[in-house]
């Protein structure tokens, strides 16, 4: 899994904000959130109250978890797949609606269809449209490039499955950009 | 447009988003909501070396072994209550196959989201998201009385 770059030694505020300096915690939230809203908005199919949501309760619980942050990884990193597994829960709780109205069915079976140029606008708005857990798995992998072992653990799913997923998930989003053109 | 390019369009779209507004204020109200609850409710009556202390230290604790006893006492008078984690609701499973799969994850969604609840009890998302994953648990049961 790539984690969050961001180039920054943010090493000095990651310690004082785990003695509880609230403003060595404000720097970090300044110097991360882009990224990890990115994430999550994504994630979240560019629901902006919803990942709002999601990016701010990362943040509180990144607050109450530093104490026991071991600067194993990088900060950044350990804030991201924070986020990721907050988003990740988010859509657990939504995908397993068995009466949803956007559900796995809708993905095409099989059949190619070209690849297509697209605006990123008209990227990211169709990557929205995509089923939950379709979107999970294209986002994970295309964009942030997570392995498929890793998407499988956070998702609960065989590496099969994810990687069937992504397939599929690819088909339907070039059908959708096609449909669009 | 050949697949190495369309990973390269996907891989850029990899950039940082700001949020629509600052979530600083909300995040730092949070924190403060949930610091007032950490905070012990209970003023400290005494200071350390008052004459007081050790005598006020002894009779508190004294009520509290009293509470703990009379606590013991009547749990073991009572038949024990269904706990809410072994509650038919918990262990509910439909008869159809084809439901049994969504009950089973709803329930796994439910108890993450519990003990996520416990790490961040002030966190309206979670809360939020439980409503939600119960309110879909009921759905699943109408749906599975329907069915008969």
């Amino acid at each position: 899994m790539s984690p969050a770059p961001t180039g920054a030694n943010d090493t000095d505020d990651v310690r004082a904000a785990a003695n509880g300096d609230r403003a060595a915690f404000q720097r970090l939230y300044r110097l991360h959130v882009g990224r990890i809203h990115g994430a999550v908005f994504r994630l979240a199919g560019n629901d902006h109250a919803r990942a709002e949501d999601l990016t701010q309760d990362a943040f509180i619980r990144a607050w109450q978890k530093l104490p026991g942050f071991r600067h194993e990884s990088a900060f950044g990193t350990w804030l991201y797949r924070l986020a990721v597994n907050l988003a990740l829960m988010d859509i657990r709780a939504r995908g397993a609606d068995p009466v949803s109205t956007r559900n796995e069915e809708e993905l095409p079976e099989s059949g190619e269809t070209p690849f297509c140029a697209a605006e990123r606008d008209e990227l990211e708005r169709c990557i929205g449209l995509l089923p939950p857990r379709a979107r999970a798995v294209v986002v994970l992998h295309d964009i942030e490039g997570w392995r498929h072992e890793e998407i499988a653990g956070e998702l609960g799913m065989a590496v099969g499955t994810s990687k069937a997923q992504l397939h599929r998930a690819r088909l339907l989003l070039r059908k959708l950009l096609g449909d669009r053109s | 447009m050949n697949e190495f390019e369309w990973r390269r369009q996907l891989r850029d779209l990899r950039q940082p988003l700001a949020p629509t507004r600052d979530l600083w204020d909300s995040i730092v109200a949070s924190l403060d909501a949930a610091q007032r609850t950490d905070d012990p409710a209970i003023p400290t009556l005494v200071q350390p070396g008052n004459p007081w202390h050790r005598l006020m230290t002894a009779g508190l604790a004294a009520s509290l072994l009293l509470a703990a006893g009379a606590l013991v006492w009547h749990q073991v008078r009572t038949p024990a209550a269904p706990t809410f984690a072994s509650s038919t609701q918990a262990r509910w499973k439909p008869a159809d196959p084809r439901l049994a799969g969504a009950a089973i994850e709803l329930d796994a969604a439910r108890m993450e989201l519990q003990l996520a609840i416990q790490q961040a009890p002030h966190s309206a998302a979670l809360q939020r998201l439980l409503d939600r994953t119960e309110l879909q648990q009921k759905q699943l049961r109408q749906l599975a009385n329907r069915a008969g």
